[in-house]
């Protein structure tokens, strides 16, 4: 049960701008605390077992990061050791666990943004802007797979004529290739003569063209679209006044813990987990339901 | 009232010097299913494309069409993308986008209607077609059957009141076809939409028509309603093996009365004959001298994806020389499959295949294809690189040095002298079937695999393909054949064999195979089962029959 999911696509597209455009400017370690977090429990929430994989890549990619920045940074004042004559500084070493945290947070956000955002929820927001290009993607995501249909019957049937592309020398190998592709060539466009009398046949190009969806954009659409522009703009502010910035050099700057700041700290908590909690909410509705049928 | 007019047209295609439809008159009612059929190449599906303005083919036409007593030609635009629908032949080719709800709306969305209306009309239609199913589904990864019902469905969105169908089920399986023509049956009963209909399984469209046509070489040789469709047609007309099971034993007897059309008239009038052959037993047919086994597959287990399911398992197989097998079964069980481990395109994870007693590992994969065997695809486009027929089959010789003599020889054998100068591309699929089969048999392979070979094939050309089968086979080349056309089987193969569950059930040589069968056989025997026990093709009966009337 994804319940997050289920809302209009021009939320959940806004969500991810928000998120991961404001992920990609804070450097500052609360930030990035409240970044990863929240960008890992989705993680899970949504993909579980294939969240465990991906650590098999997220981990070497987080230490090689954190790793090259002290090598060829030396600024700062906290020296550990010197290497060739070259410092290798604590600030130079947190500096770059800091940029690997916010690399792997927003990994983490696109692999998100994946999962929810499907191919015509994409379409159907680029629709609104251009119905042709809308119809040009949809077209070519339904070409992709035909043709991948199409090259293995013919890289088989060139085989057992003794075209395999796999074998022999050089020279035949791509012999063997140049004849694969002309022959998928053509046979496409031969298949594209048919697809363009349907579309004709089916009224193409009589009037201007309209955008269907099954997209609805209902009352608590609005209500979360809302909220998430608002709290953009609220983390946005707290940038402005310098809420969220932060020094790494020369040397570590100090994490307010005023008032105001941590109000602005909670407006990006809450921001990042409003996908979160729908799921949770959802899950525990569900559960609700299901005990009282 | 008349919904289509047709007067006096007469079309003729750039740079040919004969027409190809003849001054055709024609008139049709509203509310009328009627079947056009004839030889491939008579003109039936010019003639169809002439009926939407859209897909009129290039050439000069004389003589007019009428839509609803409005000249076609001059019919507003969105009257004549709406109103008149034209569903094509291949599934694949007319669907334009990746999803099945967008596909519904694509139509709709071209007039420029609005969201709420297009809804409505969406929801009305995946209702009466069973779609809701998958309509959230990519388009790809629909079942041929499906994607057929989805093109019909897109264009009733549109909500025509004449249906044009070129060969809808050629490329569908016979339970998908036969899903497929009921749907039309309903449109046509239920909402009473006028349609025409080029078919090739007149078994199960005849019966529903209410009025065929029949062409011949550009003009209308036949209309009028089904039941008189032997009247006005030559004794030895080419159509008449097409014709259903019914109707041609019907024929062939020399019948008078109304003609039998479905399974169900066949056996009534046949058991109302004087024919009583139940004693009557046709010798079993003697297997042929047993030859040396050529192929054999011991113990095969298949899978593609690790952690799926085995699409193939205990898979047991002997095929002796010279042999014709066919494996007939379901649609997506294998089948293909099947084929395309014996030719050691894919491997099976656990078992072991013979070729001439040796594993078929052992070869080398150019010894395999240029000594040993061969595999016609499913689709033979996948086998075109040239720009004419003779250079692709010189392209094919100059590969494996074959001689310019058997290129002669290859030609006359397939009948291909008239077609040399033609593009692949051009050809009907019957002689692109041909050219393909021509191509691969240029290296004389000992043992021929074929994937469906008559998918798509109308009698005339499924007969010139059995005729080459057969000729290949007394010429001492092995040939298994994966199929679902049950009468081609029965009527040609040595041995045929089920496939069901990743096995082969059962075999055994065609007589004796589909009279043990209740529903997996053919039309003529479930015709005259009661009377005769082992007829199983429209010739078996007739002599039969004949034999006990003298």
């Amino acid at each position: 049960m994804k319940a997050f999911e289920t809302f209009h696509p021009i939320v959940l597209f806004s969500f991810f701008v928000a998120t991961i455009g404001l992920s990609m400017i804070f450097m500052h370690p609360v930030y990035l605390t409240i970044t990863i977090f929240s960008a890992i429990s989705l993680n899970i929430a949504l993909r579980r077992q294939l969240f465990f994989k991906d650590w098999k890549l997220y981990v070497p990619l987080f230490f090689l990061m954190a790793i090259i920045n002290p090598m060829i940074s030396h600024n700062g004042q906290l020296v550990l050791l010197y290497v060739n004559g070259n410092a290798i500084t604590v600030e130079a070493i947190l500096y770059g666990i800091a940029i690997a945290t916010m690399i792997v947070a927003i990994m983490l956000w696109f692999s998100c943004y994946n999962v929810m955002m499907t191919s015509d929820k994409f379409i159907y927001l680029f629709g609104k802007v251009s119905p042709a290009l809308s119809l040009t993607l949809s077209i070519s995501l339904r070409l992709v797979p035909r043709f991948k249909h199409q090259l293995t019957q013919i890289v088989q049937a060139q085989k057992v004529i003794g075209m395999d592309f796999t074998t022999g020398s050089l020279w035949h190998r791509i012999k063997c290739t140049v004849r694969i592709l002309s022959i998928l060539i053509t046979w496409a466009l031969d298949n594209a003569i048919d697809t363009a009398d349907s579309m004709k046949a089916r009224g193409y190009g009589v009037k201007k063209r309209t955008a269907f969806s099954i997209f609805i954009f209902e009352r608590r659409d609005g209500f979360v679209l809302a909220m998430i522009i608002l709290l953009f703009f609220s983390n946005l502010v707290a940038s402005f006044i310098g809420t969220t910035t932060y020094y790494f050099y020369p040397t570590f700057g100090a994490v307010k813990w005023d008032m105001t700041s941590i109000l602005f700290y909670i407006s990006y908590v809450i921001l990042l987990s409003i996908p979160l909690v729908f799921e949770i909410w959802g899950a525990l509705k569900w559960r609700s339901l299901k005990s009282t049928m | 009232m008349a919904i289509v007019k047709i007067d006096n047209v007469s079309f003729t295609y750039p740079n040919e010097a004969i027409p190809i439809l003849k001054n055709i008159n024609l008139t049709i009612q509203q509310g009328e299913f009627i079947v056009l059929i004839g030889q491939s190449g008579c003109g039936k599906s010019t003639l169809l494309r002439h009926f939407k303005r859209e897909l009129r083919p290039h050439g000069t036409v004389t003589g007019n069409i009428f839509y609803k007593d409005y000249d076609l030609e001059k019919l507003n635009a969105e009257v004549a993308a709406t109103d008149i629908g034209y569903v094509f032949q291949n599934p694949d080719n007319q669907i334009v986008t990746d999803k099945v709800w967008h596909e519904l709306a694509f139509g709709l969305e071209s007039l420029g209607v609005d969201s709420p209306i297009i809804r409505r009309k969406v929801a009305e239609m995946a209702n009466f077609f069973g779609i809701e199913k998958w309509f959230h589904q990519k388009t790809t990864e629909l079942s041929g059957g499906q994607k057929q019902l989805l093109n019909l469905a897109s264009i009733m969105v549109m909500q025509p009141k004449l249906l044009l169908l070129d060969e809808p089920t050629s490329q569908l399986d016979p339970i998908a076809a036969l899903e497929f023509i009921q749907t039309l049956h309903r449109l046509n009963k239920e909402l009473g939409i006028t349609i025409i209909l080029i078919e090739h399984r007149l078994e199960e469209v005849l019966p529903l028509a209410d009025r065929v046509l029949i062409m011949d070489e550009g003009s209308i040789l036949f209309d009028g309603p089904p039941k008189e469709i032997l009247n006005s047609l030559p004794a030895d007309h080419a159509m008449i093996t097409a014709l259903p099971a019914a109707t041609k034993i019907f024929h062939l007897l020399n019948g008078i009365g109304p003609i039998p059309l479905t399974i169900r008239e066949g056996q009534r009038w046949l058991s109302n004959q004087p024919y009583n052959c139940s004693s009557l037993h046709t010798p079993h047919t003697t297997t042929q001298n047993k030859s040396d086994v050529v192929l054999e597959a011991k113990d095969i287990a298949f899978r593609y994806e690790k952690k799926g399911r085995d699409i193939v398992h205990h898979f047991n197989l002997q095929v002796k020389g010279q042999e014709f097998l066919t494996i007939i079964g379901g649609n997506g069980t294998g089948k293909s499959t099947v084929l395309s481990i014996l030719s050691g395109l894919q491997k099976p994870y656990h078992g072991k295949i013979f070729l001439f007693s040796k594993a078929l590992k052992s070869y080398s994969s150019k010894q395999l294809y240029q000594q040993y065997l061969t595999i016609l695809p499913q689709n033979p486009k996948s086998l075109f690189v040239q720009k004419t027929v003779l250079l692709e089959l010189n392209d094919m010789a100059q590969l494996h040095k074959v001689t310019e003599a058997k290129i002669q020889e290859t030609v006359q054998l397939f009948n291909l002298t008239h077609l040399l100068n033609r593009h692949p591309y051009d050809l009907s699929g019957g002689e692109q079937q041909k050219l393909a089969l021509a191509k691969l048999l240029l290296i004389e392979p000992k043992i021929l695999l074929l994937d469906e070979p008559t998918k798509g094939l109308d009698a005339h050309s499924k007969e010139g393909l059995a005729e080459i089968l057969k000729d290949l086979q007394t010429k001492g080349t092995t040939i298994i054949m994966v199929t679902h056309d049950i009468e081609f089987s029965a009527q040609y193969s040595d041995r045929c064999a089920l496939f069901f569950d990743g096995s082969i059930v059962s075999e055994d040589e065609p007589r004796a195979f589909y009279s043990g069968n209740n529903f997996y056989t053919t039309a003529a025997h479930r015709i005259s089962r009661d009377i005769l026990s082992n007829a199983i093709t429209c010739e078996d009966v007739v002599t039969l029959c004949k034999k006990t009337f003298v």
